[in-house]
């Protein structure tokens, strides 16, 4: 627990916040591009209101200025890992359906995969530095992709997609508050001193 | 008292009261009597009202003028679709809504307004000033769901309503940011100096930072300069041309969502330039040899001046200390 406190692993812990923020801009970034490019290329309607998918992490949270940092960072983390499972069985479903037909959407569901899976890592690390630990995801596999129909796949993906968008802007909001000395951060960081 | 409303060119009709069809009466237009044409018996007939026969009519019996009825014509229009105007100028606490009519109805109007969020009726309480505005608390962040927010504007002659449809980060659009400030920069003849503060109705700008755009201009031109800076609250213009008035702005906007804000109140600085040197010995010189060396000009001079001295792309830069120096030597020469 005293880790947890020392100059080291504040400074480790910022640092871990800092590219953590970067990361989910990017990622949100590329999240958006993909969205367009998604829509496009399954012939949906961008507008189209899709209900909540059973399995996606939800964004919305209320009284999020209350929360703690630990519970950031598991909301977080359970999020980013469920992501990691629903984006590959798209990555899967993709390759099924379209083969190399369409490369540019599968290699931006790869990339944007990729960053996730890195976002998940950067949780898990913060949570260590807590000397909490990321809980195991050992045990029951993930869920098998539930059996759909080509159309309701579609609209499953944009609702991934969609709330992945959101994620990733409450992921850079949920990490900036825990760069702050506040009772949001997980435990307040020794402030470095000024050069 | 009654009142009433009716439509601009509607034929209005009004009876005194209980009063017989043939009964004598004498009808007034706040205060002023009616004309008999405008009779027909007792009742008043208006043919194809306009606004100028809004007013309060009184109907009075003939002989004894006890009042017999008494009402205001109140006469306009139904309102048409009413403009409607959501934003959140300090995300994450919540939004606002604002409304009005494209055109004046002329009778009083009721609005009435709903949000909805997924499943949810939220609460718009109303403002106390601006009258046409109400504000809702956010009750959940980074939702996907979108808002649908429902304006209804009624009165006596009819409704009408407009309905907006967004996403709680499509709305997000700060305030200008505030207290600019533009400085020149001693000894630094291209420099200008710019600081700025959030909008202080920014709530948090610590968990949710802004991103600010300037853009600056000399006041003789017209294109003007932009720099997108991704935090800090100030920047160093270093471009400016030597000497002339430049005109700043700046803008906000949220790091990750929304648009960005209105252009801030313009500022107005020029660069620092070096004062002019008191000279008296040259001064004088010049002075008592002025009579006989009038025809002589000195020649426009050119130096390897300092890069901010430069003042517009292919100007000849005028520097005075050597241009009074010269005109020393050609009065020595002479």
């Amino acid at each position: 627990m005293a880790a947890a406190d020392s100059p080291s692993a504040a400074l480790r812990r910022r640092d871990l916040c800092s590219r953590g923020i970067r990361l989910a801009g990017k990622m949100r970034s590329d999240v958006i591009d993909l969205l367009d490019t998604y829509v496009e290329r399954q012939g949906l309607d961008a507008s189209a209101s899709v209900a909540a998918v059973e399995g996606v992490p939800v964004a919305a949270v209320e009284r999020w200025d209350e929360q703690t940092g630990t519970q950031r960072l598991l909301e977080n983390l359970a999020a980013y890992r469920a992501f990691r499972v629903l984006l590959s069985q798209m990555l899967e479903e993709h390759r099924e359906q379209l083969g190399e037909a369409d490369a540019a959407l599968g290699r931006a569901l790869a990339s944007v995969l990729l960053q996730v899976s890195a976002f998940a890592y950067h949780l898990e690390e913060l949570l260590r530095l807590e000397s909490r630990g990321p809980p195991s995801e050992e045990g029951a596999p993930p869920p098998p992709a539930p059996h759909l129909g080509l159309f309701e796949r579609k609209l499953r993906g944009l609702g991934v997609l969609r709330e992945l968008a959101q994620w990733a802007v409450r992921s850079a909001r949920d990490l900036r508050q825990l760069t702050k000395p506040s009772p949001g951060s997980v435990s307040a960081p020794i402030r470095a001193e000024s050069p | 008292s009654h009142i009433q409303y009716e439509r601009v060119g509607a034929d209005v009709t009004m009876k005194c009261g209980s009063m017989d069809w043939d009964a004598a009466v004498t009808w007034t237009a706040n205060g002023t009597d009616i004309d008999e044409s405008h009779l027909n018996g007792s009742y008043l007939i208006l043919k194809n009202v306009d606004l100028t026969h809004s007013g309060q009519y009184s109907c009075y019996e003939g002989s004894s003028w006890h009042l017999k009825y008494q009402t205001y014509l109140g006469v306009g229009t139904p309102p048409k679709e009413p403009v409607l105007m959501c934003r959140s100028n300090n995300y994450p606490k919540g939004f606002y809504c604002s409304w009005h009519l494209p055109t004046p109805t002329y009778i009083p109007n009721f609005f009435n307004i709903s949000v909805i969020h997924g499943m949810r009726e939220m609460v718009c309480e109303k403002d106390i000033f601006p009258k046409n505005r109400c504000h809702i608390k956010y009750l959940q962040l980074f939702s996907t769901v979108k808002y649908k927010v429902t304006l209804t504007v009624t009165n006596a002659l009819g409704k009408n309503s407009t309905t907006l449809t967004f996403d709680e980060f499509a709305i997000v659009k700060p305030d200008p940011p505030e207290s600019v400030v533009a400085k020149p920069v001693p000894n630094n003849p291209r420099r200008l100096e710019v600081s700025w503060q959030n909008p202080s109705s920014w709530p948090d700008p610590e968990s949710f930072p802004l991103k600010f755009f300037l853009r600056y201009r000399p006041l003789i031109l017209d294109q003007w300069q932009h720099v997108e800076l991704s935090d800090g609250t100030s920047h160093t213009i270093t471009d400016a041309y030597a000497g002339k008035e430049y005109i700043i702005q700046v803008a906000a906007k949220d790091n990750d969502i929304g648009t960005w804000s209105d252009w801030s109140v313009a500022v107005h600085a020029t660069p620092w330039t070096e004062e002019p040197k008191h000279l008296t010995t040259e001064a004088q010189v010049t002075e008592t040899t002025s009579a006989s060396t009038s025809s002589f000009m000195p020649p426009p001079t050119t130096k390897i001046c300092d890069k901010g001295a430069v003042v517009g792309s292919g100007a000849v830069a005028v520097c005075w200390t050597a241009g009074l120096v010269l005109a020393a030597y050609g009065v020595l020469f002479i």
